[in-house]
C-alpha cells in the first residue's frame, strides 16, 4: 500500500521538443528507428513507459524514401478487411504510389510499443511528403535530426568533367558499339 | 455467548470461523466485484493474487535494472557513447557505481554523469591506443604515475 502515499517524482520536464528528420534518399527502417526512440522519450535520461514523456517528431520528404536492394518490387504489405476473401496485399512501391507516407507510418507503428499509449505517440508523429511544411509546424520546431545515409548524388548532378574524369574499370576499344 | 436451547448450542461453531473469514475477506477488499465480500470467491482470488506477488518480487527487480539500464543508454547517447561502452570502460576504471546511482545521477546531477562518461571515453580511447601499440599517455588524464613521479 505504500504505492498510494509515494509523492509523485518528476523534474519539471513537461515540455515537448519538435524534431525534424529530413527523409529524403533515407532507409525507412532508419528513419522508424530514430522516430520511435523520440516518440517513446527513450531519449531522455528521465525516460519512463507510463510517463509519457515522448516529443513530437516531424518527417519530411517521405515521398523520396530509398529502400535498398529489391525491396519496392518484393516487400509486401498485408491487410484484412475482416470480411471473407478480404485479404489485401500490395507491394511497397503500389503502397507508395496511393499514400507516399504510408511506408514511414506502418514503420513507425510497428516499432513502437504495443500498448494503449501507441495511438497517442502516432499523434505526435508528424508526416509531409514534400519538404513544405506549414506555419504552425515550422514554428514549433526545436532541432534538426542528422541523415542516418549520405544523399547520393545523381548522374546530372555530376559536370561533364568529373564524369570524364571518374575512374574506368574498362576501357571499350575503339569499335565496341554502346548498346 | 448466550444459548437458550441445546440446538442452538450445537449449531454455533463459535466466533472464530468469522475473524477468520475477516483476516481473509481483509486483503480482498479492493478486488473488483462480488470477490471483495464473499469467501469462497474471494478465497481463490487471494491465493492467486499471493503468488502473483510472490513472482512480482522477483520481476521487479528485473524490470526496475532494465529501466535503469534504458536511463542510463538515453544519458550516455547525449554525451555520444554508447551504453556498453560507458558500462566497460567504467568497470575497467574500477569506478565502483552501480546502475541505480549511475541513472539517479544522470537526472539529478548531469555534471557529475558527464565527467564519468568522459572518464570511460579517455579509457576507451588509451584502450584503443594500447591495442594499436603506439604507447602514449593520453591527453587530458591526470594519472597517479604522474603525480609520484
Amino acid at each position: 500500500m505504500s504505492n498510494f502515499s509515494r509523492t509523485a517524482q518528476q523534474w519539471a520536464t513537461f515540455a515537448r521538443s519538435w524534431f525534424l528528420i529530413d527523409a529524403k534518399m533515407q532507409p525507412p527502417g532508419k528513419i522508424a528507428t530514430m522516430c520511435s526512440v523520440r516518440l517513446q522519450g527513450k531519449h531522455k535520461p528521465i525516460y519512463h513507459a507510463l510517463s509519457d514523456c515522448g516529443d513530437h517528431v516531424v518527417v519530411m520528404n517521405t515521398r523520396h524514401i530509398a529502400f535498398s536492394g529489391n525491396k519496392w518490387e518484393q516487400k509486401v504489405y498485408s491487410s484484412h478487411t475482416g470480411y471473407p476473401g478480404g485479404f489485401k496485399q500490395v507491394t511497397a512501391a503500389q503502397l507508395h504510389l496511393k499514400d507516399p507516407k504510408a511506408i514511414v507510418k506502418l514503420a513507425v507503428y510497428g516499432m513502437l510499443p504495443r500498448n494503449l499509449l501507441r495511438p497517442n505517440m502516432m499523434q505526435r508523429l508528424h508526416l509531409f511528403a514534400e519538404d513544405e511544411l506549414p506555419e504552425d509546424v515550422l514554428a514549433n520546431l526545436t532541432e534538426e535530426l542528422p541523415q542516418p545515409r549520405d544523399v547520393p548524388r545523381t548522374l546530372s548532378q555530376y559536370t561533364q568533367e568529373e564524369r570524364d574524369a571518374f575512374p574506368r574499370l574498362w576501357t571499350p576499344p575503339a569499335d565496341y558499339k554502346m548498346k | 455467548m448466550v444459548f437458550l436451547t441445546l440446538s442452538c448450542l450445537v449449531r454455533s461453531r463459535g466466533p472464530d470461523r468469522h475473524w477468520k473469514v475477516q483476516e481473509l475477506l481483509k486483503h480482498a477488499r479492493h478486488f473488483r466485484g462480488r470477490k471483495n465480500r464473499c469467501y469462497s470467491l474471494a478465497v481463490r482470488a487471494v491465493r492467486r493474487a499471493f503468488v502473483y506477488a510472490t513472482k512480482g518480487r522477483i520481476l521487479k527487480k528485473r524490470n526496475m535494472r532494465t529501466l535503469w539500464i534504458s536511463r542510463i543508454a538515453a544519458a550516455t547517447r547525449e554525451h555520444n557513447m554508447k551504453y556498453p561502452a560507458l558500462i566497460h570502460n567504467l568497470g575497467k576504471t574500477s569506478v565502483q557505481v552501480n546502475r541505480r546511482i549511475l541513472s539517479e545521477l544522470a537526472i539529478t546531477e548531469p555534471r557529475t554523469f558527464l565527467s564519468l562518461a568522459k572518464l570511460a571515453q579517455a579509457r576507451r580511447e588509451e584502450g584503443f591506443r594500447a591495442a594499436l601499440g603506439d604507447g602514449q599517455e593520453p591527453a587530458g588524464v591526470f594519472s597517479r604515475v604522474m603525480v609520484t613521479h
